[in-house]
């Protein structure tokens, strides 16, 4: 007997009963627009009418409040916007540091010769200790502990110098793995056909392996950028006045957070530049695999 | 009021500091140029408000105006602890220590008898955010404020507050402390508080001063040199140069020069906005300081504080 | 004189012996074969002829100076010998052009146009001339091991150390791949090749070296080699690697 007798005498049931939802793309930008619009609208609702939402919204969101703010005055409100000045160039100071110092913690890391063992195995110990140390106590171990130390030059500088210091020992043990990994991505055979080419250690690294590194190393490197620019707001401890800092002496001047509102909003606009640019180049790298793959 | 962190060296001002890392926001008392303005303070001047309850008047409503009905339920910061000379052994039920006292004193104004008197616990950051209250009234070296006010209802004052300075033993500032020369120094606080405004708005010094999120953090750049003095209530001031700033040798290093002209900076009772008690303390304080009580209490408990030299601004 | 002087070269990973004392010697023009079968040691043999790995017993010579001489500087070296890999390793960040040009502008410290022009008449001898601005990632494996190859001749090197180059390549690739090999071989390029295609070993190679196991145990002119192997061993390899 065939299995033909067998086969079904109608088609096979397709249909479940369970209902996908297919929009075209137009529709789908719709939806996804009413959706965010109905989502961001009960948010707002909920401060409209929660039972605190009065005394919520005036807290956090009295517009004259975050506008004294943001502009300071001479009644003892300090100015959000020239203290995120302080965020900025700390921000801009450190990161190059962390860049090139980070680099050279990590070549060093990487390295196999024998001269350099020593200083191989303390890289090791920095980069350990400090991505495990939370970054207040470096702050306060940088900013107060090498002034007490008192050994000349070093114990003398200013908060700032302290501050900077501080984010750059931490950050620079952050992105030294984030380099390590990035270097350790690039695959051994190009060190080699390097190498056969008679370069030397530096060049083969610097013409070879830093510039595929590099690729791989973005996206991370700038998460961490990021976390930096709001670790920036942490120096405050040593006494100086940035965005957050300034927000919190207007918060307990005037009993209202609205300054710390525009705080975050400072950050914001200082962050999500980046975060848009990290994603970015995720997606393009992303992209630019996927066609090397096809 | 902060905590009381004994025997600090200076290095161990870093590990405290350490230990406290946590910023806290604003522990200290607050007031502005403003406050002077706007306070009004004499037992004599709130005798002008109209309608005054009277003591007999009180004494027979209080029961429903409390909390707890038949028990007067106030709070102060036990989970942090409470300190001498306001408090004795962080037992506020002992009477003892400025504050139990001056409790005990409004309770017995207003006919309450002290086992009807039961404490609780509420942190000092908790005290002035605006809504419901656990308990009829919080004391706990809490300043008034304008803004304060907005949220929360004070008490009138049962202890006015001066602001003073601290400084390191080996500071130019200890002989030289004209007004101005107290221009010339490098000033350091902490966040929010009324020593900061002091600075800026009585001081005025030529350099900005420095801003710290704890007074810890504030004293320990005092200790390590990267300020030249630090502003503080004279409560707090004289706590820091007697027992807080240290050196290795566990010497004090630090002094209190001396204490400003008041500004009307007053510790108040802090009650839930527009509660009805407030008018009833009030009358029981102007009492206790009417018949001497107040300042007998203050020269048993608070005569530290009177015994720092005035300087001014 | 001999271009390369292998003399019982040991070569150990830990407790593994690889190379277990190889002699072999190339003079200029030489074409030499190695054969044998995967883990024999081909591979090492070439790595250790260029001090990508260095060994552990025996000497290496290059125009008659040892290599384990404390004063030899290994970067130049492996300019005098080139190496070609099974996987091509071509730079992917760097154009066709520029993977040329890498060696001889940053090893050699030549004027880059000067490289560029003579880089561009070595693509154009394998017809890639066109795709000089391409990245590699762009071009069919044998183009890209051709490129890897004309790589390693810009550094215009004594010798030229080939380690599988056409292992990895689709088997309609092999044949252009081993016809630029041919053309070399032609030219009297000197050659240490470590190869699986035997028909291509007996065409080209002055001498055929079949290793088993770290150990020479045969070598020979091809006729030899492939026609009269005097060892079992050999005999047994051909046999496995040449059915009929």
């Amino acid at each position: 007997m065939s299995q033909r007798t067998d086969a079904p005498s109608s088609a096979p049931q397709l249909f479940s009963s369970r209902r996908r939802l297919h929009l075209s793309p137009r529709y789908s930008r719709v939806a996804s627009l009413a959706s965010t619009v109905v989502v961001l609208g009960l948010f707002v609702a909920a401060t409209f009418f929660a039972p605190g939402g009065v005394q919520f919204r005036h807290f956090f969101f009295d517009p004259h409040q975050m506008w004294a703010s943001l502009l300071g005055n001479n009644r003892g409100l300090a100015s959000v916007g020239k203290g995120i000045w302080t965020n900025i160039w700390m921000f801009c100071l450190c990161e190059v540091l962390v860049l090139i110092l980070g680099l050279l913690l990590a070549w060093v890391r990487i390295t196999t010769s024998a001269i350099l063992a020593p200083l191989r195995m303390l890289a090791t110990v920095y980069t350990d200790v400090f991505r495990g140390i939370p970054i207040l106590l470096v702050f306060i171990i940088v900013g107060f502990g090498l002034s007490e130390l008192n050994i000349g030059w070093i114990s003398q500088q200013n908060p700032p110098f302290y501050g900077c210091m501080a984010i750059t020992i931490t950050y620079t043990a952050y992105v030294a793995e984030v380099y390590r990994a990035g270097l350790h991505s690039v695959p051994n055979g190009q060190i080699l056909a390097a190498r056969s080419l008679g370069l030397s250690e530096a060049t083969t690294m610097r013409r070879v392996i830093l510039p595929q590194a590099i690729r791989t190393v973005i996206p991370p490197l700038l998460n961490d950028f990021i976390s930096m620019q709001k670790d920036t707001a942490l120096v405050s401890i040593l006494g100086i006045t940035e965005a957050v800092q300034s927000a919190q002496i207007n918060a307990a001047q005037s009993f209202n957070d609205s300054g710390l509102v525009v705080a975050a909003l400072l950050f914001l606009c200082m962050t999500i530049p980046l975060t848009r640019f990290t994603d970015g180049l995720i997606d393009r790298d992303r992209a630019r695999r996927l066609v090397a793959a096809r | 009021m902060r905590e009381r962190v004994a025997g600090g060296v200076v290095h161990s001002e870093i590990i405290n500091l350490l230990k406290g890392c946590i910023v806290r926001i604003i522990r200290l008392p607050l007031a502005g140029a403003l406050v002077a303005t706007v306070l009004v303070l004499t037992p004599a001047s709130n005798a002008l408000a109209t309608s005054a309850p009277t003591l007999a008047q009180c004494q027979s409503t209080i029961n429903s105006l409390e909390y707890h009905p038949g028990t007067l339920t106030a709070a102060t910061d036990l989970t942090n602890g409470v300190y001498e000379p306001w408090f004795v052994n962080n037992k506020p039920s002992n009477g003892q220590g400025y504050e139990a006292a001056v409790v005990y004193g409004v309770a017995k104004e207003l006919g309450i008898t002290a086992s009807h008197v039961n404490w609780v616990a509420e942190p000092f950051d908790a005290s002035y955010t605006p809504g419901f209250k656990h308990f009829d009234f919080d004391i706990n070296e809490i300043s008034y404020t304008a803004e304060r006010a907005k949220a929360v209802s004070f008490s009138t004052s049962y202890y006015n507050v001066t602001q003073s300075i601290v400084t390191l033993k080996t500071s130019k500032m200890v002989k030289a402390h004209s007004p101005s020369e107290l221009k010339t120094y490098l000033y350091g606080d902490q966040i929010g508080t009324t020593g900061l405004s002091y600075i800026q708005n009585y001081i005025k010094p030529t350099r900005a001063a420095r801003v710290y999120p704890t007074l810890q953090g504030a004293l320990t750049a005092l200790a390590v040199g990267q300020i030249d003095a630090v502003v503080l209530d004279t409560p707090d001031g004289q706590y820091a140069a007697s027992a807080e700033v240290t050196n290795a040798q566990k010497k004090l290093i630090a002094t209190q020069i001396g204490q400003f002209p008041s500004t009307g900076e007053h510790y108040g009772m802090l009650f839930a906005k527009n509660s009805k008690m407030v008018a009833c303390v009030n009358t029981a304080i102007q009492a206790l300081a009417a018949n001497g009580t107040l300042a007998a209490l203050q020269k048993k408990w608070l005569s530290i504080y009177n015994a720092v030299p005035s300087i001014r601004p | 004189m001999n271009v390369l002087t292998l003399d019982g070269v040991v070569k150990r990973f830990g407790s593994l012996e690889v190379l277990k004392g190889v002699s072999l010697t190339l003079d200029r023009h030489d074409v030499v074969c190695l054969i044998g079968a995967s883990g024999s040691g081909k591979s090492t043999l070439l790595r250790c002829a260029n001090l990508l790995e260095s060994i552990g017993g025996g000497d290496i010579a290059l125009f008659g100076q040892s290599l384990l001489d404390p004063r030899i500087d290994p970067d130049l070296v492996r300019r005098n010998i080139a190496m070609v890999f099974q996987s091509f390793n071509l730079f992917p960040h760097l154009n066709v052009v520029q993977n040329v040009m890498l060696g001889p502008v940053y090893a050699l410290k030549r004027p880059a146009e000067e490289v560029r022009s003579e880089a561009m008449l070595l693509l154009e001898r394998i017809g890639l001339r066109d795709r000089a601005e391409e990245y590699p990632d762009r071009l069919s494996g044998g183009q890209q091991q051709r490129v890897a190859i004309v790589r390693s001749l810009a550094m215009q090197p004594s010798l030229l150390l080939l380690d599988e180059v056409t292992s990895a390549l689709d088997p309609t690739l092999v044949g252009e791949v081993l016809d630029l090999l041919r053309e070399l071989a032609a030219e009297g390029t000197t050659m240490l090749l470590a190869t699986h295609e035997m028909g291509f070993a007996r065409d080209v190679a002055t001498k055929v070296v079949f290793l088993d196991q770290g150990v020479i145990v045969e070598q020979g002119s091809p006729s030899h080699m492939f026609d009269t192997p005097t060892q079992a061993a050999t005999q047994a390899f051909l046999a496995r690697v040449r059915p009929n």
